[in-house]
């Protein structure tokens, strides 16, 4: 138990969403232990932790793996109120599971009441080509249309695995900085900030 | 003499007249009266310090009864709370073994044992509650809620959420509806053992599983999480098996009171009251099987209530049923039948109203739902008949939509990066709303499509002014352009799928500046010739190095079809004019521009652009050997000039073929106005 303590900046909470079997679960562990579950058990919902060093600099990763089942629907809202950063699974194998990341998007879109918070598309089972219901150009499709990064992975030969989950880890932490400047840095960096974007149309 | 006095003093007929006069009369002169005096001062001290010692002892003594009471009292607390376990279990013993024998027994006897189990459980409930409210301190009013109950309870370890050190030991309760966490009174004297801490309403509580630590769960109550560990792994277990059991109760329980609420009422109504007659009616009316049902004549409050709750399916689900009822059956009483047709389409109105007011946007309106969101009130709407509002309305929200989408499009970085992007997200959500609006908003309805023909057009003239503000100006190169022309028209490809063209629409946009931009071009381009050409010397190059040579060389490599090795001489020299290199290419990469941005409407400015430039070259190399200042180099210059027309526009003309599908018919005249330049070079020799 005798461990250091840790700052509250330097704990970065990711939540994994998507229905139910697309492998959040398994993405997950392979994450945390680099080890591919075979069998298949319903998760209800379940927190990790880990240590990483990102960019040279130690930070924790806090990992809630939620319910994909439509049981759970209903409570989800709690669930995702606390993630500052989310990684939407949904299997290529499994054309239903793409349909429905459509329904968890607007959900955390709700719930977060943030349209740019950290998020990445993931379309795993990467390593079950010959099943392959759901093309990349149809998810890179919907990615670019959330304006969001779409990555291919597959928890079984972990490819791809650490990436989603450092890229994600590095967004929030990002935004985590910018926020913190904002706040800190006063009007400065905000009008800064604001030149880069074009107000159109 | 003291004992004498005291014995005196406490004599219950003591009367201090009849003592002081007794004194008087025994004492003679004041000495003696004095030594009385002193003697009874003196008893008095004595009687107080020892009543004081006595005062002191009785509080010991009663201190120590209290601790002693005390104590008891928490004996007795806990004998009663053993008690009420063991009756619970007593109870619970009952009631399996009551259920147990249900079965078998007949079923007056088994009802009359579920009333008193029924109420046994009820007993126990509210016993249940009511000990936690007098264990727990600022914790009341816990038996108010019906149906609340314990769940289960237990002692836990607070961790502290971020580094998982130890916090405090609590006692936290689970009740159907909510959550309960005590810390502990550490000197206790009452039956209270906790303090109240905090309350959390389940339907606001998300428990998870911790699964890298020891026996923990964890509560996320935005915006708190609370870390709490388990005695072993059987508890914990039983605590999330709980809180999921719990859950799932709360989950049925609004999911039953939902359907009650939306459940209508009127049609169950209406089943009864349309078969049975209504006494109440006027009594010749009740052969006649069409009198007004009593559903119908609630049919406006009913609607309003629909209306209010947001109920919008049952409200025209009721709407329609009414229509149809006052349709088939023409009611005997007009004057009922009007009014209530009065009453129905101020509701229809009503309805379409609000359904409007849905699809309306408005800036404090979320759009996260984007499209799906209004499905539902496009559905209805379709459905009461108001398919050209629905139709406005949503394509005013997908404007609304693509604005927001494209907002986020920062401006930055390179022109073409900034046009790709901004392209991608509105074609791409174009192609979206266009499908949503084809194939699930309003198919096959002629109408529609054409006013979303209409609206497309709007769309992308609004984009493609935008675009040729930011991208269309005097600065920017043919090449970036010409890519810019490409990005948009593989982005527009997305819509070809959905049979909706809107390429030509682009490109309609586009003419009038690419048009100017190309003569802009020309006209840089035919002052560089001029420029260059006016310092030409008509001299072979010399690249001074084979590196120089080489790279020369692999530049135009791949475009075999100038034959470019064959002019070089010696090391390094090359037999061309460094202007005519120079010139040969610039005109490369203007053909290669200029091809990628050719359209029919295009073709004439590009074909007089394309021999503009090369005829001012061509002018140059013309001039240069009529002139007697380049006398001797007339060779050279021959060569170069053959370069340029032979290999140069031969290449650049098969290139234009290769697009277009024909031969520029400039290009070709280049070759005849050459030829021109030479029969007067030949002429002069």
């Amino acid at each position: 138990m005798a461990k250091k303590p840790v700052s509250p900046e330097a704990l970065h909470k990711v939540i994994m969403v998507g229905s139910g079997g697309v492998g959040k679960s398994a993405l997950t562990l392979q994450f945390m232990y680099d080890e591919f579950v075979e069998n298949y058990e319903p998760t209800k919902a379940d927190s990790y932790r880990k240590e990483v060093v990102l960019d040279g600099e130690e930070v924790q990763i806090d990992i809630l793996d939620t319910a994909g089942q439509e049981d759970y629907a209903a409570i989800r809202d709690n669930y995702f109120r606390s993630g500052e950063g989310f990684l939407c699974v949904f299997s290529i194998t499994e054309d239903e599971s793409f349909q429905a990341i459509q329904e968890f998007r607007e959900q955390i879109l709700r719930v977060k009441n943030d349209e740019n918070i950290p998020f990445l598309l993931v379309g795993n089972k990467g390593d079950l080509q010959d099943r392959r219901k759901v093309s990349y150009a149809e998810a890179q499709g919907r990615a670019q249309q959330w304006g969001v990064p779409y990555v291919e992975t597959s928890a079984k030969t972990r490819e791809n695995v650490d990436k989603v989950f450092f890229d994600l880890t590095r967004e929030i932490r990002s935004r985590k900085m910018e926020d913190t400047k904002t706040s800190n840095g006063g009007g400065k960096d905000k009008s800064k900030r604001k030149k880069l974007k074009c107000i159109i149309l | 003499m003291m004992d004498v006095i005291i014995q005196k003093l406490s004599a219950p007929d003591f009367s201090p007249e009849n003592y002081v006069q007794e004194l008087t009369q025994r004492c003679v002169g004041s000495q003696e009266l004095e030594q009385q005096r002193l003697r009874i001062q003196a008893l008095a001290e004595e009687t107080n310090t020892l009543l004081k010692k006595n005062v002191y002892r009785h509080y010991m003594q009663f201190i120590e009864t209290a601790k002693e009471i005390s104590h008891l009292e928490g004996e007795m607390y806990q004998l009663c709370h053993q008690l009420t376990e063991q009756r619970a279990l007593l109870a619970a013993m009952t009631t399996a073994s009551v259920r147990g024998e249900k079965g078998l027994q007949s079923n007056g006897i088994g009802d009359e044992c579920d009333g008193n189990k029924e109420e046994e459980k009820e007993q126990k409930r509210r016993q249940q509650l009511i000990d936690i409210g007098e264990a727990v301190e600022g914790c009341v009013s816990l038996v108010d809620i019906p149906g609340r109950q314990l769940m289960y309870d237990g002692d836990l370890l607070e961790l502290d959420p971020i580094d998982n050190t130890p916090l405090q030991r609590v006692h936290a309760y689970l009740l159907t509806d909510t959550f309960i966490i005590a810390s502990w009174i550490l000197n206790r004297r009452s039956p209270t053992r906790y303090k109240y801490e905090a309350g959390y309403e389940l339907g606001s509580l998300a428990v998870v599983n911790v699964r890298d630590l020891k026996n923990a769960f964890k509560l996320l109550v935005f915006p708190d999480t609370r870390v709490f560990q388990c005695s072993n792994s059987q508890t914990k277990k039983e605590w999330l098996e709980q809180f999921e059991e719990a859950k799932k109760l709360l989950v049925s329980k609004e999911k039953v009171k939902r359907e009650i609420s939306v459940e209508p009422k009127s049609p169950a109504r209406s089943d009864t009251l349309e078969t049975s007659m209504n006494p109440f009616e006027e009594p010749e009316e009740i052969e006649t099987p069409d009198e007004t049902p009593e559903w119908l004549l609630e049919v406006a409050e009913d609607l309003d209530v629909f209306i209010a709750q947001r109920h919008f399916e049952q409200a025209y689900k009721l709407i329609e049923k009414s229509t149809e009822y006052l349709e088939k059956n023409k009611l005997s009483n007009d004057l009922v039948a009007e009014d209530l047709k009065r009453k129905l389409d101020s509701r229809v109105k009503t309805l379409t109203n609000v359904l409007t007011k849905e699809l309306e946007v408005s800036p404090d309106k979320s759009q996260q739902g984007g499209l799906r969101a209004a499905r539902r009130a496009v559905r209805l709407l379709n459905k009461l008949g108001k398919s050209t509002q629905a139709c406005d309305l949503m394509l005013k929200l997908c404007s609304s939509l693509l604005k927001t989408q494209l907002k986020r499009v920062k401006l930055e970085g390179a022109a073409v990066k900034y046009v790709t992007r901004l392209a991608t997200v509105f074609f791409s959500n174009l192609a979206e709303m266009v499908q949503e609006f084809q194939f699930k908003a309003f198919p096959n309805s002629p109408q529609c499509a054409s006013v979303l023909i209409m609206w497309l057009n709007d769309e992308v003239n609004i984009l493609m002014s935008h675009l040729i503000k930011q991208v269309l100006v005097k600065q920017t190169s043919l090449s970036t352009l010409s890519q810019c022309v490409i990005a948009l028209h593989t982005q527009c490809s997305q819509l070809d799928g959905l049979g909706v063209d809107v390429k030509y629409l682009v490109d309609g946009q586009l003419r009038p500046g690419l048009t100017r931009a190309l003569t802009d071009t020309r006209d840089k381009l035919i002052d560089a010739v001029k420029l260059r050409s006016g310092e030409d010397k008509w001299h072979p190059t010399n690249l001074n190095t084979k590196q120089q040579r080489d790279k020369l060389l692999s530049e135009f490599s791949n475009l075999p079809a100038l034959q470019f090795e064959s002019y070089i001489t010696g090391d390094f020299w090359i037999g061309l004019s460094a202007n005519t290199i120079a010139f040969a290419r610039l005109y490369l990469s203007l053909i290669e521009d200029c091809l990628l941005l050719i359209t029919p409407d295009l073709t004439h400015t590009i074909d007089q652009l394309l021999y503009d430039v090369f005829s001012a070259q061509l002018k140059h190399v013309g001039n240069s050997l009529n002139s007697e200042r380049f006398r001797n180099e007339r060779q050279f210059i021959t060569i170069n000039g053959k370069f340029l027309v032979d290999k140069l526009l031969k290449h650049c003309n098969e290139l234009y073929e290769k697009k277009v599908g024909v031969r520029c018919k400039k290009l070709d005249q280049l070759k005849i106005d050459y030829s021109r330049y030479q029969v007067t070079i030949t002429s002069y020799i």
